[in-house]
């Protein structure tokens, strides 16, 4: 065998052919009815009475429909409801369905499957306080149900469309017979997209395919509320381990949509003319401390206070996402963007945090140097990050900080230890909520202080619980920002969570993907949105 | 022979015996808890509790190892605690991918090692010899994804000759296969072509220094006829060790390929499922892999006796 010049030419053009060949298969192939890409993480679990994964909310909105949709204003309004009256006392409540619904598996949806689904939604703490409120959840007929209370409850349509957690999916009524602990494994909603069994690969990609047979209400869309027209026949969703080849899927036009790029990346979407870099949310994620309120040295309130002067969000923001464009401070207990946002008690925060003031409340607290673990979920960059940072800061003002490295699943679990730390317990962990779910006291977990009842930390204020318990049976929104503002002076005195700043996520999508609808809920539903 | 496969066969049950047992252990006795998991990051203790009771997280441990191993055992491998499907099921789905890259990346590096190698031995010394110590250190030393995003760079983003990432079964045409395999297998195969290219090399030098290939060249072998007939023969043992080592790594080694060019193949299954702690689906692979790893080995040894007659068993 001899190697001459030709013999390597008649090798290259060889090999040249073959390496295009696949190419031009990909032009043929991509022409006609195209669905939209979406890298999105594919839920680990489905029934979203049994999860508050972030995942969940996207999949569940379009495969499910609920009886009120928050408008773009965050106000409730009728979805699957189509006339509703409450009777004179406000006890009696009662919904007629919509004309035109139905399941996935072509039959009606009726009242019952309604029922049913409220029923179990009363067993997650998202329906607690309805259920608490409610005497009877009963059919009138085919189209027709009666919630009746034991006493008013002013919030409860606000209550029947709160999608901050465990929100009131209706399912069918065999599915929702079940109960919260015993997940739904089947995919049948009465929403604008149905989720494509064949083509599921757990972990790795979802096909939702549109439900022709949904009628979607007459009115615009807003937000979760008004026409949830299906615009595109199919949708995929593809989980991408890696955000790099995500943006590069994006850019060479294999993917549509990217939920969340990196913050580092901005810079090449920004640069690229097919692509858009669009904060639809207009919100964002709020990232805290929490502190184990039961253990040393957090158990001292002035420790506590200690990290609340010692905070300084602009740094914490600088290393969970350095686009100081899409960062800022959180000072008040309801975030920086809900109806009950406000000012009271905020001296604390100071641009660039006052460690003079945390090295004086630490000493007042009598700290003598107690071991303080902080919980360090190094498989989630931006907690991780901001562990660091926290140790680092924490050492300064002479805390015995200690970083307990693990994963996320390694730190759910720890959380849940009351014990102290050298039984295996914790001081700090850092983690975060949308800006939106801040707004409501009665859903967010991190937002109660009834002692070892509530979210890992277990603070507890009598005083603050009095309050809390006072919101749902507020009736006007002005009466309740002027309790909010109560609740959050007794919030920073206590300080059992420390916030470290806010960072909106804008999405990133090719220039030919319009229509996208964005919720202050963090969520991108896939109605309304079109290609081409 | 046939009693050695047989011997074989049942120590390669009892070491997938033992590595059950260990990973059983392992991956319990690691903190983490799928219920939490499953609950989501902002779930009230009573939720979290309520999911583990429906898994049968809180059986003791000798229970849960007693109904897992007699499941096992008649090959019912479970149901992934978070997927609510059958592990067997989810293994077929994702064990396409992976032997695709795994076996095309194999066929890759075997082909242009083992040239490589031989080229490199018969010009010992020369252009070709030397380009391949030079190969050999970049192979070796640049990681998969470095190369992996700058081909995606080179051949996806700038060229558009080549898909970015993705998987296209191979039932849906071989052209689209194909296409979506070269970049992984490209960025893949250089560290094995570089070590499977030393190892022949090495193998070929000492065999091509025997007085046996001097006589062949005395008596007007071909260099063709010498290379392969003669040399390559007698170097084949130690060549087939390392293809054979090569596949096995490969096999849990693409993790990081998979990642880079979003593949969904069994080690995106695995590391997904650690991070979940989903216990079956952990405990199936680690066990399906420990059990390929073994009959490579067994194939690798009877492969010995092919390649040279003195072996027997």
């Amino acid at each position: 065998m001899k190697i001459s010049r030709r013999n390597v030419m008649k090798a290259s053009m060889t090999i040249g052919a073959a390496a295009s060949f696949p190419s031009l298969l990909r032009a043929q192939a991509s022409t006609g009815g195209e669905p939209v890409k979406w890298s999105h993480g594919v839920p680990q679990a489905f029934d979203p009475y049994t999860t508050t994964d972030v995942d969940i909310g996207d999949y569940a909105f379009g495969v499910y429909d609920m009886l009120f949709g928050l408008d773009s204003k965050l106000v409730p309004q009728p979805q699957m409801i189509g006339d509703w009256s409450a009777s004179a006392d406000k006890r009696t409540y009662t919904f007629q369905l919509r004309d035109g619904l139905s399941w996935h598996d072509h039959t009606k949806v009726t009242a019952a499957d309604c029922v049913a689904s409220i029923r179990r939604w009363f067993q997650t703490p998202g329906g607690s306080l309805v259920q608490q409120r409610a005497q009877d959840v009963s059919m009138k007929d085919d189209k027709t149900f009666v919630i009746t209370l034991k006493e008013p409850l002013g919030l409860l349509i606000d209550q029947l469309a709160q999608v901050s957690t465990y929100p009131l999916f209706i399912m069918r009524e065999k599915d929702a017979d079940r109960p919260p602990s015993e997940a739904v494994i089947t995919h049948i909603g009465s929403g604008p997209f149905k989720f494509n069994e064949e083509l599921f690969v757990p972990g790795a990609n979802i096909t939702f395919d549109k439900f022709e047979e949904y009628v979607p209400r007459s009115e615009a869309p807003d937000g979760l509320a008004g026409g949830k027209i299906a615009r595109v026949s199919r949708v995929i969703w593809n989980d991408f381990p890696d955000q790099q080849t995500a943006v590069s899927a994006l850019q060479a036009g294999e993917i549509d949509f990217l939920g969340a790029p990196p913050a580092d990346l901005y810079p090449v979407i920004e640069s690229d003319p097919s692509l858009v870099l669009e904060d639809l949310f207009k919100s964002g994620y709020n990232y805290f401390l929490r502190m184990n309120c039961l253990q040393k040295p957090f158990n001292n309130v002035k420790a506590r206070q200690a990290m609340l002067h010692l905070i300084n969000q602009e740094a914490f923001l600088r290393v969970i996402n350095p686009s100081p464009q899409y960062s800022r401070p959180v000072k008040s207990l309801f975030g920086t963007g809900t109806a009950y946002t406000n000012d009271a008690n905020t001296d604390w925060y100071k641009e660039g945090g006052d460690p003079e003031a945390a090295k004086q409340l630490l000493a007042e607290a009598g700290y003598a140097g107690e071991k303080v673990v902080i919980l360090d979920p190094t498989d989630w960059g931006e907690a991780h990050n901001a562990s660091l940072l926290l140790a680092s800061e924490m050492r300064k003002i002479g805390i015995n900080a200690e970083l307990a490295s693990t994963d996320w699943a390694g730190l759910v679990t720890r959380r849940a230890k009351k014990v102290s730390v050298d039984e295996g317990g914790w001081s700090i962990f850092i983690s975060s909520a949308t800006d939106f779910q801040f707004g409501d006291p009665t859903t967010a977990a991190w937002m109660a202080m009834n002692g070892e009842e509530s979210w890992f930390g277990w603070p507890e204020s009598a005083e603050y619980e009095a309050l809390r318990a006072k919101w749902p049976d507020v009736e006007t929104l002005e009466e309740r920002q002027v309790l909010a503002r109560e609740m959050q002076q007794v919030w920073w005195n206590y300080a059992s969570l420390i916030s470290l700043g806010q960072v909106v996520s804008p999405v990133a999508h090719r220039k030919d993907l319009t229509g996208l609808v964005g919720l202050k809920t963090g969520n991108v539903p896939m109605w309304n949105m079109q290609k081409g | 022979m046939v009693y050695y496969i047989l011997r074989r066969l049942i120590s390669a049950i009892v070491v997938m015996a033992m590595v059950g047992i260990f990973i059983f252990l392992l991956i319990r006795l690691t903190p983490g808890d799928p219920a939490a998991i499953i609950a989501g990051p902002t779930a009230s203790e009573q939720m979290v509790a309520s999911v583990r009771e429906q898994l049968g997280l809180n059986e003791p441990l000798p229970v849960q190892f007693g109904q897992w191993a007699q499941n096992t055992l008649r090959g019912d491998f479970g149901t992934s605690v978070f997927a609510g499907r059958p592990v067997v099921q989810l293994m077929k789905q994702r064990m396409e991918p992976t032997l695709s890259v795994a076996l095309l990346t194999l066929f890759v590096s075997v082909v242009g090692g083992v040239t490589f190698g031989i080229l490199a031995a018969w010009r010992a010394g020369g252009f070709v010899d030397r380009a391949l110590t030079v190969f050999s250190a970049l192979g070796y030393s640049l990681p998969v994804f470095v190369v992996g995003y700058f081909l995606i760079y080179v051949f996806a983003i700038h060229t558009r000759l080549l898909p970015v990432q993705g998987y296209v079964p191979i039932g849906q045409g071989l052209g689209p296969w194909f296409a979506h395999l070269i970049l992984p297998t490209v960025a893949l195969s250089l560290p094995y072509i570089a070590f499977i290219a030393r190892i022949a090399r090495a193998s070929m030098l000492e065999v091509l220094s025997e007085d046996y290939m001097r006589t062949a060249a005395a008596k007007g072998a071909s260099p063709y006829s010498m290379l392969y007939r003669h040399a390559l023969k007698n170097a084949g043992a130690p060549i087939v060790t390392v293809i054979g080592l090569s596949f096995a790594y490969l096999i849990g080694g693409v993790v990081l390929t998979e990642t880079v060019f979003n593949i969904p193949g069994i080690g995106r299954l695995v590391v997904d499922a650690i991070n979940n702690r989903d216990y079956p689906v952990i405990q199936s692979v680690l066990i399906v892999i420990s059990g390929i790893y073994v009959l490579i080995n067994l194939a690798v040894d009877l492969a010995y006796t092919l390649i040279d007659p003195r072996i027997r068993y």
